[in-house]
């Protein structure tokens, strides 16, 4: 069987190129990192491939809201091809910088198939500044995320100064009743953040983490998947490892790495 | 014609940049505001239609859900407005990328002329504000008036319809580039040329310097191109290649060291060569994991088989002390280019920091240019922006507080970076120049950027002369730049490669042409930001962004398309020869024709005296203090200490995990709020090895005596090492000296023969050290004039020199991460040990300095016994009998037992009867002594047999338990309890300095 193919951008400042493409790896899928431009120029082609990446980075110094430029730029010279590329049943995943690009191209929350318009935002975090932690998420179960897939309450790093989510009351309501909120902050405990900081690091409204479209096959979240790829990156490990065997926790798969895996069980099966 | 864009967010939701601009006006001035928003100001200097303009509006510059924005100043309401934007020639990076967004959505290129800018309209609300308060916010808080420029607008002042106006920054010269001839008939009269183009030479050098342009010999060459008299481009570049800076003419010198006690004498003739460069030859010739010292941007040690790491570490104190943020994003930008220079090219993988200034609450009457708390805010954020937008983690860094760093502050920046061992089949870390290749400059453009660093700052300011001399670092630009090279360097493109730092083309040129020995240089190719620049400008301009790289011709089409793939402006602006000169033209015309090695021979060397007064001599003593009563106030109170409390604030703001690398995190414990011992990373994914990272600090210890300093120093950073699983036989060291001005003067620096003695003390110590404990340098820098002077109370001038200062960086590598220990306390019942003797050793200590005293006896080091120990403890953690490691540090055992459980928010009941000891009989003294050589471990209770059997012969001894109650509870030496705290309050005690910032 031929493995599932991902193209992860690089480019303009983007920098979690290497190891979002080595998590798809471990996920069993064939990852390539393709420049942005190449994408552009046609050297690379979309329809070659079954996953679409847009990683963590600072797209163009990200000075202008993160992650605009980047969509600018790609809507400007491949907007149609991604359009293509979602139609065709194909996957997408934005991180961080991916996801704000995500809600800027308006490929995210894309209703009713309106995959153009921009209708929610991620801004400045409310403690004013760039926060790297460790926060923990509860998925939303009966979302029809296909990244998030048999995953209930886990850990991953965020890393962001503009992470947090925001959108008009009609839209958080419609979001929420197409159980498009995929992913949500939470307490230590796995209940709702409720907006506590740092449970919920950026102030986003109703802890919304990640989000997807209706279909499932877009989605993007704040926390970085690809930066849990190997045990040894949990901020507890060695603490678990002198409670519990340390065999048994090498050969657990990380929820970063699950979600990935996920994505390329999904195209596999369909 | 310009046009002026606002944006800002809308009125009904939450400014966070506002939000922390009111925060800071109420913290650091008491200032109440009531409300602040801000508006984004983006000022198109470009002819666009009124389409293309409301294209770029919506699509580009606002977002439609949070954002408005108008070609009209926007309506916000405000009592006062403040108006802040960039001086002219002060790099504009959000202005670049707005320029990039612009062309991408249009489909346009902008002229050369045409540019678009940045700047930031602030409004504010707020009972009795008054004009004063405004200045002050603006020219204390919001702007640094060498970078930036302001308009203060009150609600009776403001014009709805005309704004701000329309301010477009440009640069404009309007100067013809000359070369100028200077004669230099006498030493006189180069010494005055000297002075006026601020060359800073040498006078010992001037000589040289003139005998080699009046022998007959070389003017008859000189003449055969058309020379003369000197050039101002050669004089310029003898100087730069001269500098202290470039050439460490300090460590390279003569010092005549005597002991004023014992009457002792020693001529230490090169401490560069005697204590750095010799013994690590040595230790090379032992070691085979070290690769490549000595020569390169950065040095190399073995990481496996197929993998070198590299490493340098670079102060950048001088731009940080006038421009903080600016002076800081530039210093780890431009750390981060010297692995990318070295071999072939590595890839970053990781930086550090470290900050020393004044204390962040000073409110004496010295009047510093930048408040330390100021100042510490923007080398925070320089840092931060410097590392997360390169992509690179920041896992490690530390800050220091000492009032002498009021004078000047120290930034150092650490980088790492990794490359293959081969490339192509060629071994990646070595390199050379070839006659016929190319000389290509890649990155960013040349304007006057640090061109003669801080003098000129004191030119006047007209409304279109560049302030550049304060640059401001591009982690965009670099990064694009980073990417692009390490494919060339894989598809065996890169035959030589070198960063533009410290004196720019003269530099980079002048080194990578003496492999080749010669190069011919076009001036005029050199791509500028704007027009104008003398020749000499371009070529010894520190426009930063900028590497040079030597490519073979048959290369360059393939080189030049990667370059404009990764969007990288690369051109041509030479080739290398083997003519043994450095040969300069400007549209065909020689305007410099040197011999290479010019500025390496024939110098003379600089001498110093240095006279060593032991601390008795000094009249150092020990105080005469007689111990306390109330231990759990004192241990809380030294947990506050600036020096020793939580700074989990700064580390928040750096992205540590980035390349998903992550094994020991800054931040570890159960709460994940504890300081680790040193960082660990896996940089290479699918590898089980780990490349550990840390750094120590003690200046303190320099007030009593700078050898045993900087021996401690080392020894803390290899003990940090240690506790993380790192193991004597890889350690790499990287030595950053900060030092006072070492040069005596009656007047100006009386005490100049001390610190040169400290300083020969130092060096000593390093050399002795580092063959003791087998550390080769694989790096390392100096800056020597860490001095300045302070205004006081009446107008009078303080001469403030920091303590002698060595930050030390230390690297091994980890067989298996999975192995790896951190200093957080796991589970009660374990056991805990301390290993290691305390000894009578608090001169300089932290308790000391918290009681008033200095005091004498400072911590020593005792290599053999102290490494009989560390071998020992890594083979418990090899045969994984450790839950936790903590070294014992500044603060000593008592407040390091609290860090252990704070860690793991457990309790410890210890016994200081059972702490081994020698000369040291009260309980105060045992639990603040600063002895080195020592660590904290807990056990579990079955492998403390197999543990302490490690440990026979050695001091090691079982002190206590981790307890489930979360107390610290601590025995005296008569076995009664002594005090009890309970490990929140040591927390909260520890949180509370810092604890309000995020």
């Amino acid at each position: 069987m031929s493995k599932i193919s991902a193209l992860v951008l690089t480019g303009y400042g983007l920098n979690c190129d290497h190891e979002t493409a080595y998590a798809l790896e471990l996920a069993g899928a064939s990852a390539i990192r393709v420049h942005i431009n190449d994408l552009i120029d046609r050297k690379a082609l979309l329809a070659d491939f079954r996953i679409l990446v847009f990683g963590g980075g600072f797209s163009w110094g990200d000075d202008h809201g993160a992650g605009v430029i980047q969509a600018v730029r790609l809507k400007t010279n491949i907007g149609g091809d991604i359009l293509e590329f979602i139609e065709k049943g194909n996957l997408v995943l934005g991180i961080c910088n991916g996801f704000q690009t995500l809600v800027n191209l308006g490929l995210l929350p894309g209703f009713d198939h309106d995959y153009q318009t921009r209708s929610v935002a991620l801004v400045n975090n409310d403690c004013g500044n760039f926060r790297n932690d460790w926060v923990r998420l509860k998925v939303n179960a009966g979302s029809p995320c296909i990244f998030t897939r048999g995953l209930d309450s886990f850990e991953l790093p965020i890393r962001h100064g503009e992470g947090k989510f925001y959108a008009e009351h009609l839209v958080l309501d419609r979001l929420e009743q197409n159980n498009q909120v995929a992913l949500r902050y939470a307490s230590k405990d796995g209940s709702p953040a409720q907006g506590e900081f740092p449970f919920n690091p950026n102030g986003s409204i109703r802890d919304i983490a990640g989000i997807c479209d209706s279909t499932g096959r877009v989605f993007g979240l704040m926390p970085h998947p690809e930066a849990y790829n190997h045990w040894t990156n949990h901020p507890d490990w060695t603490l678990q490892k002198r409670r519990q065997h340390p065999g048994d926790l090498a050969s657990e798969t990380t929820a970063g790495i699950r979600i990935f895996q996920n994505a390329v069980k999904y195209l596999r099966n369909g | 014609m310009p046009y002026r864009l606002e944006i800002t967010i809308k009125p009904d939701q939450h400014d966070a940049e506002g939000q922390s601009v009111r925060q800071k006006a109420k913290a650091y001035f008491g200032i109440e505001l009531s409300e602040v928003r801000t508006i984004r100001v983006v000022t198109i200097d470009a002819t666009l239609s009124a389409a293309q303009l409301e294209a770029v509006r919506r699509e580009v510059f606002t977002n439609p859900v949070t954002q408005i924005s108008s070609y009209d100043p926007l309506p916000v309401d405000a009592d006062w407005m403040i108006w802040i934007g960039l001086r002219p020639g002060v790099k504009d990076n959000a202005g670049a990328t707005a320029r990039e967004a612009i062309e991408d959505i249009l489909g346009i290129r902008m002229s050369p002329d045409e540019a678009v800018y940045t700047s930031k309209r602030y409004c504010l609300k707020g009972e009795g504000l008054d004009l004063k308060t405004m200045e002050r916010l603006a020219g204390s808080l919001l702007a640094n008036d060498i970078i930036q420029q302001w308009k203060i607008f009150s609600r009776n002042t403001w014009d709805p319809r005309n704004g701000i106006g329309i301010i477009v920054p440009k640069v404009v010269l309007n100067h013809r580039p000359t070369v100028t001839s200077l004669p230099i008939a006498t030493n006189e009269i180069l010494q005055k040329i000297s002075d006026e183009r601020n060359l800073a030479l040498n006078p010992n050098d001037i000589p040289v310097i003139r005998a080699y342009f009046l022998d007959p010999k070389v003017r008859a060459e000189r003449e055969k191109v058309g020379l003369g008299d000197p050039t101002d481009v050669e004089l310029e570049y003898i100087s730069q290649a001269r500098s202290d800076h470039c050439n460490h003419n300090t460590f390279q010198g003569r010092f005549l060291y005597r002991d004023l006690e014992t009457g002792y004498a020693d001529e230490a003739d090169n401490l560069f060569k005697t204590c750095i460069k010799d013994p690590t030859l040595t230790l090379q010739q032992q070691k085979d994991w070290v690769i490549s010292v000595l020569w390169d941007n950065a040095g190399a040690g073995r990481f496996d088989e197929g993998h070198y790491y590299v490493i340098t570490g670079e102060t950048h104190n001088s731009p940080s002390n006038m421009e903080a943020y600016g002076g800081a994003i530039t210093g780890i930008v431009g750390v981060y280019r010297d692995p990318m220079g070295t071999g072939l090219g590595s890839k970053l993988i990781m930086g550090s920091y470290g900050f020393c200034t004044g204390l962040r609450d000073y409110d004496g009457p010295l009047k510093p240019r930048l408040h330390p708390r100021r100042l510490l805010d923007g080398v925070i954020e320089g840092v931060r922006d410097g590392g997360n937008k390169s992509g690179i983690p920041t896992p490690f860094g530390q800050v220091y507080f000492h009032s002498g760093y009021m004078g000047k502050c120290l930034v150092f920046v650490t980088a790492l970076g990794i490359m293959p061992a081969f490339v192509n089949g060629e071994p990646a870390e070595q390199k050379r120049t070839e006659p016929g290749q190319l000389a290509i400059m890649c990155g960013g453009r040349v304007g006057k950027d640090g061109i003669h660093g801080v003098t000129a700052s004191s030119e006047v300011f007209s409304e279109n002369t560049p302030a550049g001399h304060v640059q401001i670092g591009d982690p965009y630009t670099q990064k694009k730049m980073h990417d692009f090279l390490l494919e060339a360097r894989d598809q065996g493109m890169i035959r030589f490669i070198t960063d533009n730092g410290g004196g720019g083309l003269s530099s980079s040129i002048g080194e990578s042409a003496r492999f080749s020995n010669g190069c011919e240089i076009e001036l005029e190719k050199v791509p500028l930001k704007y027009e104008g620049l003398d020749q000499w400008e371009i070529w010894i301009s520190e426009s930063q962004e900028r590497m040079t790289v030597a490519v073979d011709p048959k290369d360059l089409d393939r080189f030049m398309e990667l370059s404009a793939k990764h969007a990288v402006e690369s051109t041509v602006i030479g080739r290398y020869t083997d003519s043994g000169k450095l040969h300069i033209t400007y549209e065909g015309k020689t305007c410099a024709y040197v011999d290479l090695d010019l500025v390496t021979a024939g110098f003379p060397q600089w001498e110093f005296e240095a006279h060593w007064l032991p601390p008795a001599m000094r009249g150092l003593v020990e105080p005469a203090l007689k111990a306390p009563v109330d231990y759990a106030a004192l241990l809380c109170d030294m947990m506050a200490r600036p020096n020793i409390c939580s700074r989990e604030w700064i580390i928040r703001q750096y992205d540590h995990e980035v390349q998903g690398t992550s094994v020991i995190k800054p931040l570890v414990g159960v709460d994940r709020d504890c300081n680790t011992d040193a960082a660990v990373i896996r940089p290479v994914l699918d590898s089980m090895k780990g490349l550990a990272f840390s750094q120590a600090l003690l200046p303190a210890y320099s007030a009593i005596d700078a050898y045993h300093m900087t021996t401690c120093t080392i020894d803390e950073a290899v003990r940090r090492l240690i506790a993380v699983g790192g193991g004597l036989e890889h350690i790499g060291g990287v030595d950053n000296f900060c030092w006072p001005n070492i040069q005596y003067h009656p007047t100006e620096n009386p005490d100049g023969k001390f610190k040169a003695a400290q300083l020969v003390r130092s060096c000593n110590a390093l050399r002795d050290l580092c063959l003791d404990y087998g550390i080769p340098l694989l790096s390392g820098k100096d800056s020597m004039y860490v001095d300045g002077y302070l205004e006081g109370r009446y107008g009078e001038m303080h001469k403030v020199s920091a303590l002698p200062t060595l930050q030390f960086s230390a690297t091994g590598v980890i067989e298996d991460v999975s192995l790896c220990v951190t200093m957080d306390c796991k589970a009660a019942g374990d056991r805990v040990y301390v290993l290691g003797v305390t000894r009578n050793e608090l001169g300089a200590s932290e308790y000391y300095e918290h009681l008033g005293h200095l005091g004498s006896l400072v911590p020593q080091v005792f290599p053999e016994p102290f490494k009989r120990l560390y071998r020992a403890l890594s083979l418990a953690v090899e045969k994984q009998l450790v839950a936790s490691i903590h070294g014992i540090y500044r603060g000593g055992l008592g407040v390091h037992l609290a860090m252990t459980a704070m860690g793991g928010n457990l309790g410890i009941a210890a016994d200081l009867s059972r702490v081994p000891v020698e000369g040291v009989s009260r309980e105060d003294k045992i639990l603040f002594s600063e002895s080195a050589g020592r660590f904290i471990a807990t056990v579990p209770p079955e492998s403390g047999e197999a543990f302490e059997k490690l440990f026979e012969g050695l001091p090691c001894a079982h002190i206590g338990n981790v307890t489930e109650k979360a107390d610290l509870e601590i025995c005296g030496l008569n076995r009664q309890v002594l005090f009890r705290v309970a490990v929140d309050d040591l927390k909260a005690a520890w949180k509370r300095p810092f604890g309000d910032l995020i």
